[in-house]
């Protein structure tokens, strides 16, 4: 790209029905890449406005929506039906995740990490370490600072799963990030105490 | 009799001072011409910064489209179309923008501290004025799709170049569970076979069944403690 008006041409055609770009010569990147604008272009076609609106305001309802699923599986959890709780996390994950990619990241993150803490949980309260422990991970990736709940809980299900060295180093760098979090420090604690349990063994 | 004094001039004589400018005049310019061109082709040579801009190539060829296949009936691409590749395209550019703010920092006090040459900074440069023009073109571009959409595109493109970079992290992560929990399970039956084999030999001596008991019953309250602090 030495000079601005140079470009390319590559060998595109659309087809007239639905308006689908393909490529007479694919290759991986290319194909990747048509397929990714023909998705953007189907989003596209459902907004009012011909160009996307900017990113604030955002669109209330979707928010309501992932809100109100959240609300449901809390609901659910403190009935204590945990599998109808992990259904209704599930769904708003959904929904968080297929908002529009113009509206604002952090939002996402936000509902993101919010939705994976307490899925987490639930999957905890059932026993499902290891669905916890990535749904914890994976909550803690969406949000680092601010979630000391996601790396506790990551935190215990290494720990019930008798993964002690890394449930050590995990904790340690939550308390890194967080600060010091009375619940984390405690989990320390007793890793620490088990880790010992088992040398002394 | 002047014009033949005119021209009785000691040619001979002036031979050498006019060899002499000639010459110098033709060293200095050539030297000039052979020192632009082999500098033109440098910096002409020197590798792009960024590969090739696929988005911005898929946007301008379908641009160009339109007018070249105009003999049969032409597969008009309608503006959403060439809107969407322009939001790709733009989303591009925010990934490079990204990247060149990151480099700049660490590219320019390496060159003061002279661990790189001065070629990785005028590619760097070049890079960077290819930056900007390529940002006003956007802008433009949009601006002549949709009103006013110059403003925001490249908001919006912020915005989804961010968006996609937390659905890949996520679902990356999110895709270890069914691994995870494969070996969990596999894992957890390791342990109750291990158990049930020490609980077995503990029934043969019964010495060692004492303390394994007694480890039972350390654990017990502390597992029910755990469940309750969960609630």
């Amino acid at each position: 790209m030495s000079d601005l008006t140079h470009f390319d041409l590559l060998p595109l055609q659309m087809d007239p029905q639905s308006k689908a770009i393909s490529t007479l010569k694919p290759s991986r990147a290319l194909t990747a890449e048509l397929e990714q604008l023909n998705t953007l272009h189907r989003s596209l076609l459902g907004l009012e406005t011909p160009a996307p609106p900017p990113p604030i305001p955002v669109n209330p309802k979707r928010t309501a929506g992932v809100t109100k699923l959240r609300d449901s599986g809390n609901a659910e959890y403190r009935k204590g039906k945990f599998a109808d709780a992990i259904k209704f996390y599930s769904l708003g994950l959904q929904m968080a995740t297929t908002r529009p990619l113009w509206e604002p990241a952090a939002l996402v993150r936000e509902e993101i990490s919010g939705l994976l803490a307490n899925r987490a949980q639930a999957h905890m309260a059932l026993q499902n370490w290891a669905e916890g422990a990535v749904d914890a991970n994976a909550s803690v990736e969406a949000r680092w600072v601010g979630n000391a709940k996601a790396w506790w809980r990551r935190g215990r299900c290494l720990l019930e799963m008798g993964r002690l060295d890394e449930a050590r180093e995990w904790v340690k760098r939550g308390l890194e990030v967080e600060g010091e979090e009375a619940e984390l420090v405690q989990l320390l604690k007793e890793i620490d105490t088990k880790i010992e349990k088992n040398q002394a063994s | 009799m002047a014009l033949p004094a005119f021209l009785d001039i000691d040619w001979k004589g002036l031979a050498l001072p006019f060899a002499y400018v000639i010459v110098l005049a033709g060293a200095l310019m050539t030297f000039s011409s052979v020192y632009r061109k082999r500098k033109a082709a440098e910096s002409a040579n020197l590798a792009p910064w960024f590969g090739p801009h696929l988005q911005r190539n898929i946007y301008l060829s379908l641009l160009h489209m339109q007018p070249e296949e105009g003999g049969e009936k032409t597969p008009r691409i309608p503006d959403s179309v060439l809107r969407a590749a322009l939001l790709r395209r733009a989303v591009e550019d925010i990934r490079r923008l990204i990247q060149i703010k990151n480099a700049k920092q660490a590219c320019s006090s390496l060159l003061q501290r002279g661990s790189v040459g001065d070629d990785l900074w005028q590619r760097f440069q070049r890079a960077e004025k290819e930056m900007e023009a390529e940002l006003r073109d956007v802008v433009q571009e949009a601006n002549a799709l949709a009103p006013n959409w110059g403003q925001s595109i490249f908001q919006s493109a912020h915005e989804m170049a961010g968006n996609a970079h937390i659905r890949t992290q996520i679902d990356d992560l999110l895709a270890t569970t069914e691994s995870e929990k494969k070996w969990w399970e596999k894992r957890r039956g390791q342990i109750q076979s291990d158990f049930m084999k020490e609980i077995d030999s503990s029934e043969q001596s019964p010495s060692k069944a004492a303390s394994e008991e007694d480890a039972v019953l350390v654990d017990t309250p502390s597992k029910s403690k755990k469940k309750g602090a969960k609630k």
